[in-house]
């Protein structure tokens, strides 16, 4: 039984992690920009939810309102950060280290503000009981897979069946032809930008009922989409999501044989295992060294 | 007084040879490790267990030290030789996150969270010797190998691999053994730092050897100028005496005094990126010309 609450409890955190980092990988994906600033969305659209929580707000507006800053700070990034440096040079390592200033600063700022460590809301969501002998479940696990999968129609709806969508399934192959189209490449990245970062907020307001936020939580979260997003295959919105959700399900699992602290190491060593031997990842398409 | 002074001066000396180590990898052969803290921590417990077991010999601590970042370097130049850009740096913190946990679980080697204590001072022939001299030493020689290599064949060859891989292999560059030499010099460097660093302080835990200190070490290097001499001393000197120069401004509440000097890096990496890529000292006009 031990095994099956882990793996349900690794298909919760899974699918909350497939969220994210289908985001990353949209961004990726069109903009070709390595968002390593996604975690900071993260944290803020969790941080916000968590502040309207406290204060009473209807919950309602307070997943709106967290959505708002995480698809705000999306914007923002690419419009006052991402946007500048690739006008000038454009190098992938400038744009890496100005992203990762961005995050320090979110985290400490978080941390000053919100205070330091563990934060979290109970609410009934969260109450597990026990479904079968020896077996608990929170009505949170129902929602988040539920979220997930309503997310992932839409998007995938979004892609296949929208102009913006198409057009941005076109910037990932070919900016130059989409030029040539006439669309512009610079909305269409706000957009990618926007939709990316909106993907993160309910991850992170579930995150906030079940296992709770802290202020550094946005780098595992970061580190977590951008080893889906390597490990599903540059390219890919659904191998990003599934690899999402399968280092969920290995971090929690690998519980039945390790202890916790070995649980984000055996993440990376699968990622570190992609990288050595297959950089294309699961669904990608070859990449040139 | 002097103490403080001689204390921070050890300390710039140390993130110096960090500093301009990783700037070799970083600037010179283009690859953009985010893990030379875990060789920081490998050199800094193998000088500390050369000290505790054998002899508080700087020497022998360095050279064991050296020894071992140097060979487990393979682990950086394995992705290097695989993969560039984004799916590199992604291998480098995956080994960043992994080394962390090595460090923090095997405990009879690095003590684990408590860490290893009471490190002894160093003895050179039975005196005992200050770090601050050593470590100028070794920087000193660290910034002229590296001066040596940078204008020889090796370090040219390192730029053309940067600027064109492709083309420096079809003119018949050694591409795999220029890129696993530089990695190991900058890494066994690292290491030389580490073991100056366990032997300072006397004391080295897990916490010295994290993500965070890997991007401190890579903001002084993107600070100062990236490919330039004496780009990432300046970058070590200025994000060093930050702190103290943070508590100076006593409106700052002590306990935030951390965080401040966070915010005011990481805004300074983010900023310079923007405005001032090329660092404090770098060329400003480089890169600019393809466009």
């Amino acid at each position: 039984m031990l095994f099956v609450q882990l793996l349900l409890g690794g298909v919760q955190n899974g699918a909350l992690y497939a969220l994210t980092a289908a985001g990353f990988a949209l961004i990726f994906g069109a903009t070709k920009v390595f968002h390593v600033a996604h975690g900071s969305a993260f944290t803020l659209a969790g941080y916000v939810f968590l502040y309207g929580w406290t204060h009473n707000w209807n919950s309602a507006l307070s997943s709106l309102a967290a959505v708002a800053v995480a698809v705000a700070f999306g914007i923002g990034m690419e419009r006052l950060v991402y946007r500048p440096i690739q006008r000038h040079e454009g190098s992938f390592f400038t744009v890496f280290v100005a992203a990762f200033g961005v995050s320090i600063v979110v985290q400490n700022l978080v941390g000053v503000f919100a205070g330091r460590g563990f934060a979290s809301i109970d609410t009934p969501l969260s109450n597990a009981s026990e479904v079968l002998p020896e077996l608990f479940l929170a009505d949170v696990f129902w929602v988040a897979i539920i979220v997930a999968l309503v997310m992932f129609v839409a998007l995938t709806l979004f892609l296949s069946r929208t102009n913006a969508g198409v057009g941005l399934r076109a910037l990932a192959q070919n900016p130059d032809l989409l030029r040539a189209y006439g669309l512009s490449s610079s909305r269409l990245s706000m957009l990618a930008f926007a939709l990316g970062s909106a993907l993160v907020a309910p991850a992170a307001i579930l995150t906030a009922m079940t296992t709770g936020l802290n202020e550094a939580v946005g780098n595992h979260v970061m580190l977590l989409s951008m080893a889906s997003t390597i490990v599903g295959g540059v390219g890919s919105l659904r191998g990003a999501a599934l690899a999402g959700l399968l280092l969920g399900v290995a971090e929690s699992v690998v519980l039945v044989f390790l202890e916790t602290q070995w649980a984000s190491a055996a993440s990376f060593l699968v990622l570190f295992g992609f990288i050595l031997f297959k950089p294309s990842g699961m669904f990608g398409a070859a990449v040139a060294r | 007084m002097i103490a403080y002074f001689a204390n921070l001066a050890t300390l710039v000396a140390i993130f110096g040879i960090l500093a301009v180590t990783l700037n070799f990898m970083v600037g010179y052969a283009g690859i953009f490790s985010v893990a030379h803290a875990v060789f920081f921590g490998l050199g800094a417990y193998a000088g500390a267990q050369i000290a505790l077991t054998v002899a508080p010999d700087p020497l022998l601590a360095c050279g064991v030290a050296a020894l071992i970042a140097g060979v487990l370097s393979l682990c950086l130049a394995l992705p290097a030789l695989r993969v560039r850009g984004e799916y590199f740096v992604a291998a480098s913190l995956g080994l960043q996150m992994v080394a962390l946990t090595l460090f923090s679980e095997v405990k009879s080697l690095t003590g684990g969270i408590g860490g290893l204590t009471n490190i002894p001072r160093p003895r050179v022939f039975g005196v005992e010797v200050g770090v601050l001299p050593l470590a100028l030493i070794a920087l000193g020689l660290l910034l002229w190998a590296i001066h040596a290599m940078a204008n020889g064949s090796f370090g040219r060859t390192l730029k053309a691999i940067r600027d064109a891989e492709s083309a420096a292999e079809a003119l018949g560059k050694p591409v795999a053994v220029a890129k696993a030499l530089a990695v190991a010099f900058a890494c066994a460097g690292a290491g030389v730092a580490g073991a100056l660093f366990a032997l300072h302080m006397s004391f080295v835990n897990v916490e010295s050897f994290t993500l965070d200190q890997s991007v401190l070490v890579m903001a002084m290097v993107i600070v100062g100028g990236t490919g330039t001499l004496f780009g990432p001393l300046v970058g070590a000197v200025l994000l060093l005496s930050l702190p103290s120069a943070l508590s100076f401004l006593t409106f700052i509440p002590p306990t935030e005094v951390g965080s401040v000097q966070q915010i005011i890096y990481g805004l300074a990496m983010t900023l310079l990126m923007v405005f001032r890529p090329a660092g404090l000292l770098g060329d400003q006009n480089k890169g600019k010309s393809h466009q």
